[in-house]
Order: structure tokens, then sequence, then C-alpha cells
């Protein structure tokens, strides 16, 4: 029933107790930063001020802007030596966002991960496929890690080419998959077009969904196409990646694990704390990281806890969907994407203007990011096949910044809302909903 | 040297009229066209007018994207097998084409292809060669 019956089941008080005092160490250990060394010396914070866990709120919120501006090593609390590998968030706007990690938090990151498959009903008896990009994106080697943790067959299948994935589900029996809840959808069509039904044809038998939002109708549809149960994960690369918050069998909002993470939801804009079970901003300490603790990390991500006890025994607290950002990013087929990203491909190309306007749609049932961009007019010598290059181009561009492809449209001057003012700049089209309990 | 007018069309409902009220608004008479769209969501309208000059300042100034576009235009008969006969000597001459229409001056005797090309300097020169050229201005736009 349990991964770790001792942390998944503990009281909430020693949970408190348990959090104080990785809190503690956790500020210890971040202090060996530069970032936090100069921060907490100014404002005077030290480990010994915190007398309980609410304490946390007296020091100060850290931002993927911080993450940015103190690229490359600033939040580094160790040595380099003692490093074995970064994960980094894409693109080549700005600064990305990198993640370190020592033995000990890859350790560590992997037992969080093998506990929530647990905790979804995967065992070292399922045959798992990773549906999901490796290398720098933590998806992939975060979901392997996990996998092999918990001792399934484990398939590092990757992401893409849909005829190989069924293939590998055939030829090794696969039973349990994590994909994007928008790729199993077209997954599911390449099973009709080859004459092929999933819940005759394959063993699959438990999914394993997130990292980008989806509906709970959206979630049904995947489970009766394929015959299986699918569960909903919650992660973010500064908190590791995968294996922060999953679903347990009863699929009643996703358990966050607080013996790893100190969890609070703030109000976005007067960054106080909200009332038990309102939607806010969730903001996160990471408690047992040693290359790189976050403190008070402001994810962007609107969420809730769900109140009462869930009655899987478990006594973390659990998340509500996502519903949305305090930022501008958004989620597209399981990438991050920040307008400025997709502004900054664009003020490199000279044929096109500045403004552009992205519309997130469900197409086919598959989430696409159509870019609307304006040819300048000067440029223009009715030439099609010129129009067309520059199109492709601008695909081309974009999918390197972002890492998914846009349906890019080229529109008529004038047909876009100038940037003046707050502009609107992402339309989106798809519905999302929150658990309803 | 003969122009037509090149606009940039949203595939949307409307826009074509767009343009032909312009045209309408400045007195501008339509003798050809074309109109090519992408899966992309956007074309290209090739108009060939009576006052290619003064369309494309009108349909610039109402917004749109509008451009010049060298054509060449050749004559042939206005009978079975007219178009082939200069397709073929054009052929000879090693012309491609990006876009090509026609226009019929004189039901049963006289016709207009009007073709687009890649590059303009290179096609005249291609056809010179074999002793052909392209109709003037006024016989392009006029009645």
């Amino acid at each position: 029933m349990y991964w770790e019956r001792e942390f998944e089941t503990l009281e909430r008080n020693k949970l408190r107790s348990l959090q104080l005092e990785r809190l503690k160490r956790t500020v210890k250990q971040a202090i060996q930063s530069p970032f936090y060394k100069e921060l907490y010396q100014r404002k005077r914070i030290s480990a010994d001020r915190l007398k309980h866990v609410e304490a946390i709120r007296e020091l100060p919120f850290t931002t993927k802007q911080d993450l940015r501006e103190h690229f490359p090593y600033g939040f580094l609390s160790l040595p380099k030596r003692d490093i074995i590998r970064l994960h980094s968030s894409s693109g080549t706007t700005g600064n990305p966002t990198v993640i370190f990690h020592n033995r000990h938090d890859i350790s560590s990151w992997a037992n969080l991960m093998a506990r929530s498959l647990y905790c979804a009903g995967v065992r070292d008896t399922d045959v798992f496929q990773n549906i999901c990009g490796y290398g720098l994106f933590t998806g992939g080697l975060g979901f392997q890690y996990g996998i092999e943790r918990l001792g399934c067959l484990s398939i590092p299948a990757g992401a893409g080419n849909s005829l190989r994935q069924i293939k590998l589900m055939q030829d090794y029996g696969t039973t349990a998959i994590h994909a994007i809840p928008s790729y199993l959808g077209r997954l599911y069509e390449v099973f009709q077009a080859e004459g092929l039904d999933p819940r005759k044809d394959t063993d699959l038998r438990l999914f394993v969904i997130g990292a980008e939002p989806h509906t709970e109708e959206q979630r049904q549809r995947i489970e009766d196409m394929f015959g299986v149960k699918a569960y909903n994960s919650f992660g973010l690369s500064e908190m590791n990646g995968p294996g922060v918050a999953f679903e347990c069998t009863l699929q009643a909002g996703l358990h966050i694990w607080e013996d790893a993470f100190l969890i609070e939801i703030i109000d976005p804009e007067t960054l106080e704390p909200v009332p038990d079970g309102e939607f806010g901003e969730l903001v996160m300490t990471t408690l047992d990281r040693e290359a790189m603790p976050l403190i008070r990390y402001r994810t962007r991500d609107i969420t809730r806890i769900i109140p009462g006890v869930c009655a899987c025994g478990r006594t973390h607290a659990r998340l509500d969907r996502i519903t949305g950002r305090s930022d501008d990013m958004f989620i597209v087929k399981g990438c991050n994407v920040f307008p400025m990203q997709i502004e900054g491909v664009l003020l490199k190309i000279p044929e096109v203007g500045a403004d552009y306007l992205i519309t997130l749609e469900r197409i086919n049932g598959v989430d696409e990011m159509i870019v609307e961009v304006e040819v300048k007019k000067d440029w223009f010598n009715g030439d099609i096949a010129r129009l067309d290059r520059l199109s492709k181009f601008i695909t081309h561009q974009i999918r390197d910044e972002v890492l998914t492809k846009p349906i890019v449209r080229l529109v008529e001057p004038g047909s876009i809302p100038k940037s003046a003012g707050k502009a609107v700049r992402v339309v989106d089209k798809r519905v999302f909903d929150s658990v309803k309990l | 040297m003969a122009y037509q007018v090149s606009i940039f069309l949203e595939n949307k409902t409307g826009h074509f009229e767009r343009v032909t009220r312009v045209l309408k608004d400045n007195g501008i008479n339509i003798r050809s066209m074309t109109l090519t769209h992408t899966v992309s969501g956007w074309g290209i309208l090739n108009l060939l007018v009576d006052q290619p000059e003064k369309a494309n300042q009108a349909l610039q100034e109402s917004g749109l994207s509008s451009a010049l576009r060298r054509i060449l235009a050749f004559g042939m008969e206005d009978h079975p097998g007219g178009l082939d006969d200069i397709l073929l000597q054009l052929a000879q001459a090693g012309v491609n084409f990006l876009n090509a229409y026609g226009r019929v001056l004189e039901n049963g005797k006289q016709a207009l292809l009007i073709v687009d090309v890649d590059d303009y300097d290179l096609a005249l020169e291609q056809v010179s060669k074999i002793d052909l050229y392209p109709l003037n201005d006024e016989m392009v736009y006029g009645n």
C-alpha cells in the first residue's frame, strides 16, 4: 500500500516537527550559496531564529528572476566537484533556469519518484514505458530513476514516433505509461489507423499523465480509450521535476510530499497566506536538497490545498489541479512557454513586425500553439514562395526556442492589436477545470 | 514593362471584397486575376488591372500589403492549341514560371498569356534568344 509507510502516514504534528528540523538544515545549507549568503546576511536571517515552521513567512521569497540573475552558480551550496548532474530549461532568450544535484539529491529525487509511482499503483511487476523527452528536460531521467528505483522493467522510449511506441508496447507487454495527456489522443488515433484496439491488443493498465493542464473529461476520455486508469502528476524543474505531487489510486487530488517540500499558498498580489482551502499561488521550499536548496520559491502556479484527509491514509496534503498562473507562462504539449521567448525570436526576424498573437487551441484532440505574425508591408513583393519560406523559418526558430512546434500564421498588417500598454498576447481557448469534490 | 498587383490576403470571409471595394472606389478595372491560397491560412491575390500604379497605391493606403510585380505577357491565338504553341516556345527557351494566367483580347482571335517568373531579367534574356518578345503595356492592360 505504501512505499515508505513511516513517512507517508506520519502524524501531522510529527510531520510538522520533521519539517522544522529539515527547514533549519536547509537554511543552514542555503547560506553556503553566494545568493542566500548575501541575502540572509543583509537581512540578518539565521536558522536559529526559526522556532516553528510558520516562521518561514519572515524569510524573503525566491523568484525565477533571482535564478536567472545569479546564473549559473549563484545558488550552488556545495563545491562544484560534489555536483553530479544539472537540468536546465530550454531557450536562448536570457539565462536558462538551471538546477544542480549532488549524489544525495539524485537519490532522494529517485526515491520520491518511486514513492509517487507506488502511490499511483505502479508495482515492480509493471513494464513501464516512459514516453517523454530525455536530456535536459526533467521528465525523462526523473521518471527513469524512479521507475528503476521502484524495480519495474523500464523502457526509456523517449518522445514521439507513435508507431515505434506501439511496437514497443506490443513487443514487451508494456503495462504502464507516462506521457503528456495531449499526446495520448494522438497515440490512440495511430492505434486506430493501424487497426488496433489498445484495450484488446496491449497489456496497458495504468497511465501517469501530467506536465500540462488537462480537464477531468480529458482524463476520463483517455481512460475509456485505452481501458486504463490515468493518474495525474505534478512537478516543476525548480523542485527537481516530476515526483513533487501525485494522485493516489483514489484520484482525489495530488499528494504533495511534505517531508521533502514545505508548501505555502499565498495571494500573489498581497503575498499573504490565503485562508485554508482557497486558491492562491503555490510557494515551495525544498527540505531535502543539498546542492541547491530553494527557499520560498514562487512557482507562479495557482492551486489550492484540498481540505480534509484522504481515505488512502497518507497524511500529506493534497493539491488541487493547477488552474492557472500568476505570470504569463503557459504550457503547451508539456513545454513551458513564456510569451517573451516568442517575442525574442520575432525581434530577430526583420521581415516581420514585433506584434504577435498566440492562440492556444485544441485541434483534433491535440493542443496547438498558433502564432500569428504580421509580414512587413515593405518586404512583401508578391512572391508566394518567399512568404512560405519565411513562414517555415519562423516555425523552426520558435521550435528551437520553446521545443514545441507552433503553427505559424502570417497575417495582414494591422490585424494584430498593437503592443501599447498591456496588450493581450495569449488567448487560451482550451478549457480546464479543478477537481470537483 | 508590364506589372501585376499582388496582394497578401488572409483566407477570411470578406477580405477579398475589401480589395475589390478599394478598386471600385478608385475606378480601376480588372482585366484578369488569380487567387492562390496556402494551407497556412493565407494566400496571394494577383490582379491584372488597367492602372497598376494607381491600384497599388490605393491598396497600400487602405492598409493592405500590396506590391507591383513585373510580369511577362505573350500573345497567343485564341483557338485550341494556342496555349500549347506558346508554352512549347517558352519551354524551349528554358523559362520556368511561378504562376501563369490568361486573358482573352478578342474572342476566337487573340489572347494573352501572363507569366510570373522568379528571375525576370533572366527570363527576358531567354525569350529574346528565340526572338520572342513580351507585349507592351497598352496591349496588356488596354481594351
